[in-house]
């Protein structure tokens, strides 16, 4: 059939593209190219990537018999497996505390793992078994839904530089300790944590993403960290700590971080800032930071806006911002304080480019604020606002204001969206 | 046609790459466009070749003269700076529609060029042609030899020793099946081909789906222990004790019922054994005990193997009276004889190589232990639910015959 010719000419191609094929496809399929030929028989049990979900066996509704068939995949894939395992990923809410994670934690232990992810539903948490703190040579772990606990001969992750927890359960003075024994840490990401105390020391730190109810965050040192993302929540006694906080929490936040490119914060985070703020001159300034978003920025508090003012004030290079109003609107609208923003010194905003306001609900401070941008923003391009609710009036008068505003930028355009 | 048109035709102020692709043919490109390749950059800045036709650079022999002019489309397009992701997007999309050969053969040029852009895209594409495709189709695109056995297909995976005898044997053994096999379709026994056939993908596929319903447990890869217990096993059950008395060739040629049993037997849930169905009649797993060969593997012993397969390939090869004869002066040695079921309308099969008893309507081979081990492998080959009928048949066969004597 065909000519001698036309032979077979993809099992020739050397074994890294082979690889970079077969780590495109579903580790199922991997597997089944052993029954092509001969000479595929063993390709992909050199694969140094293996990402297992419950789509490597079939779809069936008995949840015990989709975990069995997953647990002998698994189990059977690690053992024909050959050489070094640098990625190895597990994502599936099927395994219910299943004593076979921790034989195939043990088995990657010793196999050169760089990147571990488990994601492991909503089951029960996963206890991870210590041998994962034996791996010497992790660069990257995720877990999702684990609970950690780091035995006291732990010495750190030397290599580690990306750690992701999201949901875990581990002891606040271990959390510290194993970010600041982690002396390559470049990002960080840390959710759904319980009321937590924490003090980062990264020296390398980049990127810091903090979800959940945070009592107290100190970036203690962190010089290099270039984005920030942090959505803090509030219950009932965090709110009762923040009151009693007396240390300026805009300084430990953001006091050492002089190479910020981009923020974000949301919920109650602005709020958080304003605590202990007082009206200091900041002495520094974030030269790099071109994008800013703060959402549900609370307008009715006067703290709070000056946390944002004083935060865009000290960006001289700043090129976007995204400011979202809390959507509780208040019953009562306070009068403006006129005098605040003549009081504001003849600040220009040189590189703002972009603004967008979403969530406005036309509290006197938010067209305030919107009058304070447009006047001192020559090269503006675009001021987008968004109101919420769907009070006509409201918005009628809004959009009156808003035309009367003097804009310093003859090229920017005022973007009023209707929903 | 003027010369001032002629002149305004080549761009001054350019500068051209030469480029000798393994051939011997020479192009000339532009140099931005060349340079885009890691490859050609270095050599140019390192050697300092390339500025003429006779410096010409020469390119890794993976790089024929269509392909390369595939890849220099390639470069033009992506080093300019301007361009938007999506519009590199777009254009890789249409670049990659190719038939898979030339595919394949730019992915295997990009790769030698160090192009990592365009070996990623390549990859990914080639992922994509794989992905969902059964693997016949997948054959079939690129052209694979299917040289897999039907039984290597189901045998579980191994992982591979370099042991020379292992692989000696497996060639032996490979070639022995493809004889019966060859045999099996001269007597027309289409249906069952295909059965086996499908069985061969499935049954790899249970072991991807970690067991249909007829697997007896989950068989992990050789080690000794296992090897060991299946050795000691046999000092359990009667019918098993007739594999103790064998001698260690017999073992491993007969394994495969024996392992069948041993398997449902031995359940070993803890070991984690994957097994390929037993239910498969035609050509049952040859276990091959690495643990087993490894350890008493020698010349001798080779050599016995040796002259067990080559008696095997005569008999099949020998008409059933001569097989007869045969079997009849070989008497009280354990010899293994080929089954097959014959007559009462019961169909061909080669149940295993090794273990094979050949009923005839009133003639029935007995010695012994001849008889004890097909009662056995006939149990073994009953609980594939397909044979049973004729199993039973031949077990009342058996009966009766003992009655009789």
């Amino acid at each position: 059939m065909g000519d001698p010719l036309d032979m077979d000419f993809v099992s020739d191609l050397p074994q890294s593209i082979i690889e970079s094929i077969l780590t495109r496809l579903p580790i199922r399929d991997a597997v089944r190219t052993s029954i092509l030929s001969s000479k595929w028989r063993y390709k992909w049990s050199t694969l140094t990537q293996l990402v297992f979900d419950e789509k490597c066996v079939p779809l069936s509704t008995d949840r015990g018999l989709v975990e069995k068939s997953l647990v002998h995949f698994i189990t059977r894939a690690l053992f024909l497996h050959q050489g070094p395992i640098h990625k190895f990923q597990l994502s599936t809410s099927y395994l219910q505390s299943c004593p076979d994670i921790d034989q195939w934690v043990l088995f990657l232990s010793r196999n050169d793992i760089k990147e571990l992810v488990l994601q492991l539903g909503e089951c029960e948490w996963f206890r991870v078994p210590s041998c994962l703190f034996n791996c010497k040579k992790l660069t990257r772990m995720e877990l999702f839904r684990c609970e950690l606990d780091p035995p006291p001969s732990f010495t750190g992750f030397l290599c580690l530089k990306s750690l992701n927890l999201h949901q875990v359960i581990v002891a606040p003075e271990a959390i510290e300790s194993l970010i600041s024994s982690c002396p390559l840490l470049e990002s960080l990401a840390l959710s759904y944590f319980d009321s937590l105390v924490l003090n980062i020391c990264a020296p390398n730190l980049k990127y810091l993403c903090l979800e959940g109810e945070f009592k107290d965050i100190c970036l203690e040192n962190t010089p290099l960290l270039v984005a920030i993302s942090v959505a803090m929540y509030m219950i009932d006694d965090i709110a009762e700590h923040f009151e009693q906080s007396s240390s300026c929490n805009f300084i430990k936040f953001l006091g050492g971080v002089p190479c910020l490119e981009r923020l974000s914060g949301h919920i109650y985070f602005t709020k958080y800032l304003s605590i202990g703020h007082d009206l200091e001159r900041l002495t520094i300034t974030y030269r790099h930071l071109k994008v800013i978003e703060l959402y549900q920025v609370g307008f009715e508090d006067m703290k709070e806006i000056l946390v944002v003012l004083r935060l865009i004030m000290s960006s001289p290079n700043l090129e976007e911002l995204h400011i979202s109003g809390s959507s509780n609107t208040l019953g009562e609208i306070e009068a403006a304080d006129v005098d605040l923003w003549e009081k504001l010194s003849k600040y220009t905003f040189q590189r703002l480019k972009l603004v967008k306001m979403t969530e406005m609900s036309g509290v006197p401070h938010e067209m305030e604020f919107i009058k304070f941008l447009l006047s001192r923003s020559p090269e503006l391009e675009i001021m987008s606002i968004m109101p919420c609710g769907c009070d006509i009036d409201r918005r009628l008068n809004m959009l009156i204001e808003l035309v009367r505003f003097k804009r310093a930028s003859a090229q920017a355009e005022i973007i009023f969206i209707k929903d | 046609m003027s010369e001032g048109v002629m002149a305004v035709v080549k761009p001054e102020m350019k500068s051209y790459i030469w480029l000798q692709t393994a051939d011997g043919s020479i192009q000339q490109v532009e140099e931005e466009v060349a340079m885009f390749c890691p490859m050609i950059c270095r050599e140019i800045l390192q050697t300092g070749m390339g500025s003429s036709k006779n410096y010409a650079i020469s390119l890794p022999q993976r790089v024929n003269p269509a392909i390369l002019g595939l890849i220099l489309d390639y470069c033009r397009f992506h080093q300019v700076p301007g361009r938007s992701n999506k519009e590199r997007k777009t254009f890789d999309e249409k670049f990659i529609r190719m038939d898979t050969k030339r595919l394949c053969e730019l992915t295997s040029a990009a790769d030698s060029l160090q192009l990592k852009p365009l070996v990623d895209l390549t990859s990914r594409a080639l992922a994509r042609i794989i992905e969902g495709k059964t693997p016949e189709e997948i054959r079939e695109t690129f052209h694979l030899p299917d040289d897999l056995t039907e039984e290597e297909k189901l045998e579980p995976l191994r992982n591979i020793t370099d042991d020379p005898r292992i692989r000696l044997l497996n060639r032996l053994y490979a070639r022995k099946r493809k004889e019966l096999k060859e045999r099996e379709k001269l007597k027309n026994v289409e249906v069952e081909e295909e059965r086996v056939d499908e069985r061969s993908v499935e049954d790899l596929l249970t072991f991807i789906n970690g067991g249909g319903e007829d697997s007896k447990g989950v068989r992990a890869n050789k080690n000794k222990k296992k090897n060991r217990r299946r050795k000691d096993h046999p000092k359990d059950s009667s019918s098993n004790s007739v594999y103790g008395n064998h001698n260690k060739e017999l073992d491993v040629l007969s394994s495969s019922c024996h392992d069948g049993e041993v398997n449902n037997m031995a359940s070993p849930s803890k070991n984690s054994k994957l097994q390929d169905s037993t239910s498969v009649t035609f050509s049952p797993k040859l276990e091959f005990d690495d643990g087993d060969i490894d350890d008493d593997i020698d010349p001798a012993m080779k050599e016995e193997l040796d002259r067990e397969v080559e008696d095997f390939a005569r008999r099949l090869n020998s008409d059933w009276p001569e097989r007869m004869q045969e079997i009849l002066s070989l008497g009280q040695e354990r010899r293994l004889v080929p089954i097959s079921m014959n007559g009462n309308g019961s169909t061909h099969r080669y149940t295993s190589m090794s273990c094979i008893v050949w009923i005839g309507d009133n003639n029935l081979m007995v010695n012994d232990s001849f008889v004890r081990m097909s009662s056995s492998s006939f149990e073994w080959i009953a609980r594939d639910a397909s044979m049973r009928f004729a199993a039973e048949e031949a077990v009342e066969e058996l009966a009766m015959s003992f009655g009789a004597r």
